[in-house]
């Protein structure tokens, strides 16, 4: 009996029609990567453009984590402690944006008047 | 049949006698080393974008657009920005899915398909390693004028002292963030190596189980997703 319950743990919950599900993932991922080269093109760089970015890059990792990483078949409760420490992420986020527009006042004198302060490498930008 | 019953109530099972979650030790922790480890890639991510984003008003030493640097492709001259690092994407999205299938024939207990899968695997994550020293080779050598400096040196390329393409804070930061994922690109291709060959040995079958294949798998997945979000906030931001 104790085998069985050693079973149940490993092959819990895995659906029947799991390979269809897979290449159906596959599919929306490579459709998303391309929509993401599309706008890359089509639209000049822009706010919005990047938060289109980052809107189709957290779609992809949750068609990743729920389905390849298998986490839409597990316990609800796993997937909140992972998913949940993540926030912690975003409030950094949040913190760096505000953090990083007073580095770049302080650095560049942002005033419009003052010339950008000459740097090492400040001339001839021929790379390309 | 009583004693069954008493193991999975819910009560009991954080007393130890069954898994939290129902999933196995193994897993579990493997769930907690990603989430820890997707703390630090999305501190170096974070890092990225503060520096990256200190260096908006700088207008003698603009932060390069990454179609200036990355816009080469292997075998041709021509200007193709963004193409070769879709195709490195495309290459890793794909051994992603050929581990999962190989997770799948793993719960069938079908050793020929996870060996092959696992192989396909391998082989996908050995193309993206290629590919990637293919950049940075591209990325440290640099382009034929290179830059005149004030002084009339030429620099050529990038490296952690220097960069042609624009701030030194600009190589550094890509270095560190994908040699970081690709050391974790590496690591997950020898341990792939290593299942690949306990599973070629009917190790699994022994155990009767393929769990090492699904917990490989998590971090194999893991090493995609972040790439998921590397590519977005280097190459398309």
């Amino acid at each position: 009996m104790s085998a069985h319950t050693a079973d149940q743990i490993v092959h819990h919950d895995a659906p029947s029609d799991m390979k269809a599900k897979i290449w159906r993932t596959f599919w929306i991922l490579l459709v998303l990567t391309l929509v993401d080269i599309a706008f890359y093109f089509i639209f000049p760089p822009s706010t919005y453009r990047n938060w289109l970015f980052i809107v189709l890059g957290i779609v992809k990792a949750y068609f990743i984590v729920s389905i390849f990483m298998h986490m839409k078949f597990e316990k609800k409760f796993l997937a909140w402690m992972i998913v949940l420490p993540m926030s912690f992420v975003v409030y950094l986020i949040t913190l760096m944006i505000i953090e990083g527009g007073y580095t770049d006042d302080s650095r560049n004198k942002n005033d419009g008047n003052t010339p950008a302060k000459k740097t090492e490498q400040h001339d001839n930008h021929s790379g390309h | 049949m009583a004693n069954t019953a008493t193991l999975t109530n819910s009560k009991t099972q954080w007393g130890g006698g069954n898994s939290p979650f129902n999933v196995s030790y193994g897993k579990l922790m493997m769930w907690i080393f990603l989430l820890s480890d997707a703390f630090t890639f999305s501190s170096l991510l974070v890092a990225y974008g503060f520096i990256r984003y200190s260096f908006n008003g700088d207008v003698a030493n603009p932060w390069p657009s990454p179609d200036m640097v990355f816009n080469h492709f292997p075998f041709t001259h021509a200007h193709l920005p963004l193409m070769f690092v879709s195709l490195m994407t495309f290459i890793l999205i794909f051994s992603s899915v050929t581990m999962v299938l190989a997770v799948e024939a793993g719960h069938r207990n079908s050793r020929k398909e996870v060996v092959k899968y696992m192989i396909m695997t391998i082989l996908g994550g050995a193309a993206f390693l290629g590919c990637q020293a293919w950049e940075w080779t591209h990325f440290i050598a640099g382009t034929e004028q290179g830059k005149t400096l004030l002084d009339g040196t030429v620099i050529k390329g990038a490296n952690l002292f220097q960069n042609e393409y624009g701030p030194v804070a600009f190589a550094d930061l890509f270095f560190i963030v994908t040699g970081f994922h690709g050391f974790h690109v590496f690591s997950g291709v020898v341990l792939n190596i290593i299942i690949t060959i306990q599973a070629a040995s009917g190790e699994f079958d022994k155990r009767g189980h393929y769990e090492m294949v699904e917990k490989v798998g998590l971090y194999w997945h893991f090493v995609d997703l972040v790439w998921v979000f590397v590519f977005t906030f280097y190459y398309l931001i």
